[in-house]
C-alpha cells in the first residue's frame, strides 16, 4: 500500500513538474516534431514514389541525345537532333494493357469507336476484360491488335507518350549487347524472313541492346507517334514530275542508304499503316521526355 | 498550444493528401476528354469531329472541331512559310469556294497548320489577309498532338525538317455536316469538278 501511494505521489509530482518547471522544453519539442515531420515529408513521399516505380512500374531507360538521319531524305536532308528522352525497357504487355482497359471503359473491345480502332482490335482476347485462361502464355507478351489511337491513349494514361520515328530509330540502332547475333541488320532481316509465330513470345525474349532496351527488333513492330511521316514517292518507283505536285519538298526526296534494306522495309511498313489499323505483329512502347 | 497542433495536423494531412488530389484531378480530366472522344452525343462513330483537342483560330478563339458541325467542311493542311505547294493548295480551295458561290452559313473552309511553332494565330491572320480569305475560312493553330491526330484521320502525311519546314502530302478533304470524311483528292491543281459536285449535293441536302 505504502509503495503504491508513493508511486502515485511521484506521478503527481512529475506531472506538476512538467506543467510548471519545464513548460518551454515541452513546447519546443512539439514544435520541433511538427517542423521535423513537415521538413522530412517531401523526402518521405519521394522515397515512397521511387519504391513504387521500381516495384509496380517497368523501368524507363534514358536515351542519350543524338543525331538521326531520316531514312528517306525529305526536306533539306540534314540529320535531326534528338533530345535526351526515356523509353520503356520493353513493349507494353497484354497484362499491362488489361489494366488500361479496366480503367478506361471506352477502350473495351465492345465499346471502342471504329474511327479509332478497326474490327481487329484486341481480337486475340477472350472478352472485354479477359485475355482468356487459354491464352495464359501471352499475358507477358507484347499486346498487339492495338491501333495508334489506342497506343497513344495508353501512354497518355501512364503520363507518357509515344516515341517519334527519330527517337525510336535512334534508340533501336544501338547494337545488341550479346554478340552472337552478328550485325544488327543481318539479325533484323532474319526476323523479317520468319513468319509470325503461332504464339507470340514474352517480352525480353530476344536481345537487349546497349541502351538496355529489349526486343527493339525481333518480336513485334512498334507504333510511333509520327508513323505517317514517311512520304510516298520516295522509293525507287518515283514517277518523276507528277510527284512534285503531291509533295512540298518532293524534289529532294532521296534514300539515305540504299543497302539498308531492313530500314527500307520498316519505313515502307509504317507508310502503309492507318491510325485505326490493328495488326497481329504490331505493338508499342511508351516514351517520356 | 492545442490549436497549433491541430493546425500542423491539418497541414500535414493536406500535404499528405495533395499528391493524391492532383492525380485524381488528372485522371478525371483525361477520362472526361476520352469520353467525349468515345461517346459523342450527336456525332456518328466515323466523325472526325470527335477528336477532343482544342485549336485556336486566326482571331485567337478556341475551337474544337465539333463546333464546325452543321454544315459541310472542306479541309486542307498547310503551313504558311511554305513557298511552293501550300499557296497552290490554298488557291485550289479558293477556286472550289469561288465556283460554289456558297455563303458562309452553308459551308466551312478550314486550313490547319502543321507549323505549331511559327503559325501563331497572328501569323495565320496575316496569311488569311494576304490570300484574301473571307468569313467562310477558318485558319487553325493546334498543338503537335492535335495536328498529328488530325493528319492521321485525314490520311495526310507530313514530316518536319531541321529548318522547321514541312514535307507533306497535298490533300483536300470534304467532310459532311457531321464531320464524316466523304471525299478527298490528292495533288495540286487537280481536277476538282467531282469535289465541287460532291459539295453541291451536300449543301443542297442540308
Amino acid at each position: 500500500m505504502k509503495h503504491r501511494t508513493f508511486t502515485q505521489k511521484s506521478k503527481n509530482n512529475r506531472h506538476t513538474a512538467t506543467g510548471s518547471r519545464c513548460p518551454l522544453r515541452l513546447k519546443y519539442m512539439k514544435y520541433l516534431f511538427c517542423y521535423g515531420v513537415l521538413f522530412f515529408f517531401p523526402f518521405l513521399v519521394r522515397a515512397q514514389e521511387t519504391a513504387h516505380m521500381s516495384i509496380g512500374e517497368k523501368r524507363m531507360l534514358p536515351i542519350k541525345e543524338g543525331l538521326y538521319k531520316s531514312f528517306f531524305n525529305t526536306g533539306n536532308g540534314k540529320p535531326v537532333k534528338v533530345k535526351k528522352f526515356h523509353l520503356d525497357e520493353y513493349a507494353v504487355t497484354n497484362e499491362e494493357y488489361l489494366e488500361f482497359v479496366k480503367a478506361n471503359p471506352q477502350w473495351r473491345k465492345s465499346r471502342v469507336n471504329r474511327l479509332f480502332a478497326d474490327t481487329n482490335y484486341l481480337r486475340h482476347w477472350e472478352s472485354d476484360l479477359s485475355i482468356g485462361e487459354k491464352n495464359r502464355e501471352i499475358y507477358r507478351s507484347p499486346v498487339v491488335y492495338v491501333s495508334w489511337f489506342a497506343a497513344k491513349a495508353y501512354c497518355a494514361w501512364k503520363q507518357k507518350r509515344l516515341p517519334t520515328v527519330a527517337e525510336w530509330e535512334l534508340a533501336a540502332n544501338a547494337p545488341p549487347k550479346n554478340q552472337k547475333y552478328g550485325t544488327l541488320t543481318e539479325y533484323i532481316l532474319n526476323w523479317y524472313k520468319k513468319p509470325n509465330p503461332a504464339v507470340l513470345p514474352a517480352v525480353k525474349s530476344t536481345y537487349c541492346n546497349t541502351n538496355g532496351l529489349y526486343d527493339m527488333h525481333g518480336l513485334v513492330w512498334e507504333w510511333v507517334f509520327d508513323f505517317n511521316s514517311y512520304i510516298r514517292g520516295g522509293d525507287s518507283r518515283a514517277k518523276g514530275n507528277e510527284d512534285k505536285n503531291l509533295f512540298c519538298a518532293a524534289s529532294s526526296l532521296d534514300v539515305k542508304d540504299r543497302t539498308d534494306y531492313a530500314a527500307f522495309l520498316r519505313f515502307g511498313y509504317r507508310g502503309s499503316l492507318k491510325g485505326n489499323y490493328c495488326i497481329a505483329n504490331l505493338g508499342f512502347r511508351c516514351a517520356k521526355d | 498550444m492545442k490549436k497549433n497542433i491541430i493546425t500542423y495536423g491539418a497541414l500535414l494531412i493536406l500535404a499528405a493528401c495533395n499528391p493524391e488530389v492532383r492525380s485524381i484531378e488528372k485522371k478525371d480530366c483525361c477520362a472526361r476528354k476520352e469520353e467525349v472522344a468515345a461517346n459523342p452525343r450527336a456525332l456518328p462513330s466515323q466523325s472526325i469531329f470527335q477528336i477532343p483537342d482544342t485549336f485556336e483560330t486566326q482571331d485567337g478563339l478556341p475551337r474544337t472541331l465539333s463546333m464546325f458541325a452543321g454544315r459541310p467542311t472542306v479541309v486542307g493542311m498547310v503551313f504558311t512559310h511554305c513557298g511552293y505547294a501550300c499557296p497552290r493548295l490554298t488557291t485550289d480551295m479558293k477556286n472550289i469556294a469561288d465556283s460554289l458561290h456558297a455563303r458562309g452559313d452553308e459551308i466551312n473552309f478550314l486550313l490547319v497548320s502543321f507549323d505549331t511553332k511559327r503559325d501563331t494565330p497572328a501569323r495565320l491572320k496575316v496569311f488569311a489577309k494576304e490570300l484574301e480569305l473571307d468569313e467562310k475560312w477558318t485558319l487553325l493553330h493546334g498543338n503537335k498532338d492535335a495536328v498529328r491526330t488530325l493528319s492521321i484521320l485525314l490520311n495526310v502525311q507530313y514530316e518536319e525538317d531541321t529548318d522547321g519546314n514541312f514535307a507533306h502530302s497535298n490533300i483536300i478533304s470534304v467532310l459532311d455536316k457531321e464531320g464524316v470524311l466523304q471525299y478527298s483528292k490528292e495533288g495540286l491543281e487537280a481536277d476538282h469538278s467531282e469535289t465541287i459536285g460532291m459539295i453541291r449535293q451536300m449543301i443542297a441536302a442540308n
